[in-house]
């Protein structure tokens, strides 16, 4: 007997066939918008490609990575976003569990409390980063304001803020913490929502404490959702742009400057795309290592 | 019955080809144009375009506006023309980039359609003519001048009967001297643009310039005379020390001084020439009637030098419509154009006879002093990589007036840094 036509195999397909059928569509779409991306990424950091030259994209095998490599602006780049990430993530997670198991107690009216929770995350990261820039200035500052009223500054010697590197890093986190921290806690709140009741009914027939509930109970079923929620977090904090973008431009010099921003001016400002392409593929790798750990270790916890 | 029917559908069927025949006559070209920010003034812009449509029907112009500040719109630009995007035919853009944007490949050279760069720009200010052509190419057309202006309060200089200062010295005696009199806490002596934007490249070569010294020679090549630039921004701090320039100098923008000195809150202003028209002519204005223009201070033994700026069209290299967006040029850039934004809006003529031209003089009587001002200024380094010149220039000058960083120190990452650019 002669094999069957591909039409109909198409009409009656065995489990493989429908299988990759069926996952195509969502494989070519993602195909697109990520494998290509990311290709001509790695792709053009081989290039030298500054746009300002006019003379086209020159092949230069590793040159640009080990340019980066040597780079003190990269480092200090990197070092920024590294320390941003090792304070506003744990940070988040800690003022964002506070918001969560607030708004999981059992309020009468349930809308007030989730609406405060979604605002901040509803405000654009850029519009965040200015309103708190306007907070922090050292004229029409509200926080040089309040501490004027209070007495505890001069007002004809004003605290600059956001041109002193270690105020401007700490005003760059404090407002990364308010605006991802509600993020933190809306995954948090569907966490805690699955603890079952009668865990808490049990143990209080079993004499622990609230605080021995929340360490014993809570903490180890939200584990999952802590671990979602820091990965997202974290790979997001590897990537800070807009807040220290828009409260200090990466000032005073390059105090504040980010990796994401560094990429930006090198692409953007400069017009120097392998270059920019390169420091990517770094970032690229940096967020991946992350990602990496986070899953061992959730592979680990669920083993 | 059915034969009137008949021929009814015949008429209108030929009614209906005729329409479709003459269609291309009546096709409308639409040219967008990016128009910079509202400091540019998108208002003026529109009334010139809308003389233009009424005088070219098959033609229809729409204006997209872009952030305030020069650096804010090269990003914008440059992202769109780095997708090769047609969608904008023409643009605005500050008088530093059109050595960049030739180099990007991002204009179309103006020569096919205008003519020869020599013939051209024959009756334009030496400074546009020479900004506007890159290796014998016609890169951008001169559409309004600009230069950094130093305002002062009029008003509060012959109350405290104090001529106008020459030097840096004297403007800080002057200034302290108003600043006492007056009592006043919220008076400041001088507002400069300390904040990491276009305005403070400018802040570090003015009191560079003006020791004589030059920061580039005419192939572009970086000539940084180290000392005197470390001299020129001591210049700058020991102001901040004396009180006459505020502290927070590396947070103030090219707005902040103008809305300052709008609210009478400033001596001495540095600012470009659309502010002279805001403190005139804005409802909110406080010192209206009361504003002098006068050369900037130089450096003691120096002499006075300023920044020039200015406007530039051109044509994108991805137009669909390069032919129509050349000639819209051309007109944007004539001298009557430049007539009526000089007298309605007061930006500054790009052609030196404008600035006599009885009508602009009646309108805007300043312009008279303006010419000298423009003519004696000095143009920032023209360089196809003039984004990173601009950054590590504006970076490290704002960096240093927050004394993170010292003048040494700062000068020798300017230099360290633009010796691989500008070579």
């Amino acid at each position: 007997m002669a094999a069957p036509g591909l039409f109909e195999r198409l009409r009656d397909p065995s489990e493989k066939t429908l299988g990759v059928l069926l996952l195509a569509p969502a494989f070519l779409l993602l195909a697109l918008i990520v494998v290509y991306p990311i290709g001509k990424l790695v792709w053009n950091s081989f290039f030298d490609m500054r746009l300002s030259g006019g003379s086209g994209a020159r092949f230069v095998g590793f040159e640009n990575y080990v340019m980066v490599w040597q780079d003190p602006d990269f480092w200090n780049a990197t070092g920024n976003t590294v320390l941003i990430t090792l304070v506003t993530v744990p940070g988040a997670l800690v003022v964002g569990l506070g918001l969560a198991v607030l708004a999981n107690l059992p309020f009468k009216r349930q809308w007030p409390v989730r609406l405060a929770l979604l605002l901040p995350w509803a405000l654009p990261l850029a519009f965040a980063g200015l309103i708190f820039a306007w907070f922090f200035h050292t004229e029409y500052g509200v926080v040089n304001d309040v501490l004027r009223r209070l007495g505890l500054m001069d007002a004809r010697d004003p605290a600059m803020w956001l041109l002193q590197p270690g105020w401007g890093f700490a005003a760059i986190c404090l407002t990364i913490i308010w605006k991802t921290s509600s993020f933190m806690a809306l995954i948090l709140l569907a966490g805690l929502q699955m603890i079952p009741r009668s865990l808490y009914e049990a143990a209080e027939v079993d004499g622990a404490s609230r605080w021995q509930q929340f360490w014993q109970i809570t903490i180890p079923m939200l584990m999952p959702s802590i671990v979602v929620a820091l990965i997202f977090r974290t790979i997001t904090a590897l990537q800070t742009f807009d807040i220290p973008y828009t409260m200090t431009k990466g000032g005073p010099g390059n105090a504040t400057e980010t990796l994401a921003m560094l990429i930006h001016k090198n692409t953007i400002e400069y017009l120097d795309m392998g270059y920019g392409s390169t420091m990517a593929v770094f970032m690229f790798g940096l967020s991946l290592a992350v990602t990496a750990v986070y899953l061992r270790h959730m592979a680990r916890s669920a083993a | 019955m059915k034969a009137t029917l008949s021929r009814r559908i015949a008429l209108a069927a030929s009614l209906a080809a005729a329409l479709a025949l003459s269609q291309p006559a009546l096709a409308q070209t639409k040219l967008r144009v990016f128009s910079g920010g509202q400091n540019q003034r998108p208002d003026l812009m529109r009334k010139l375009f809308d003389q233009y449509q009424k005088a070219n029907p098959g033609i229809t112009i729409e204006i997209e506006t872009g952030g305030s500040t020069s650096e804010l719109q090269r990003q914008y630009l440059s992202t769109v023309l780095n997708a090769k995007d047609p969608a904008i035919d023409i643009y605005l853009i500050d008088i530093v980039n059109p050595a960049q944007y030739y180099g990007a490949g991002w204009l179309e050279p103006l020569n096919a359609h205008l003519g020869d760069p020599a013939t051209v720009l024959k009756g334009f200010l030496p400074v546009y003519a020479q900004s506007n052509v890159v290796d014998g190419k016609l890169a951008a057309m001169p559409g309004f001048a600009d230069a950094m202006f130093m305002y002062y309060r009029r008003d509060l200089l012959e109350k405290h009967r104090i001529a106008e200062p020459r030097t840096w010295d004297e403007l800080a005696a002057a200034a302290k001297k108003v600043m006492q009199a007056e009592g006043n806490p919220n008076l400041q002596g001088l507002s400069i643009q300390g904040a990491p934007i276009e305005g403070a490249v400018c802040t570090f070569l003015l009191p560079y310039w003006s020791q004589g010294k030059a920061f580039n020679d005419g192939s572009g090549k970086l000539t940084l005379d180290r000392p005197a630039a470390v001299k020129g921004l001591q210049q700058w701090l020991s102001l901040v020390d004396a009180g006459v320039v505020k502290k927070n100098v590396a947070e103030v923008k090219t707005g902040d001084t103008v809305n300052e000195f709008k609210a009478g809150q400033v001596i001495f202003g540095i600012n470009w020439s659309w502010a002279w028209d805001r403190f005139a002519d804005d409802a909110d204005s406080q010192v209206k009637g009361k504003v002098g223009v006068m050369p900037l201070p130089a450096m003691a033994g120096g002499q006075s030098a300023t920044c020039v700026g200015g406007w530039q069209w051109a044509v994108s290299a991805f137009s669909r419509h390069k032919g129509e967006a050349a000639k819209l040029v051309q007109f944007v850039t004539s001298r009557d154009a430049s007539r009526f934004l000089a007298a309605e809006g007061a930006l500054l003529p790009t052609y030196p006879d404008v600035y006599t031209d009885p009508a602009v003089v009646k309108a805007v009587p300043w312009v008279k002093d303006a010419a000298n001002v423009v003519v004696a200024g000095r143009s920032r380094p023209m360089s196809k990589d003039y984004g990173q010149v601009s950054d590590v220039i504006r970076t490290t000058t704002s960096a240093v007036l927050a004394r993170t960083k010292t003048p040494e120190a700062g000068v020798n990452e300017i230099g360290s840094r633009l010796q691989r650019v500008m070579r």
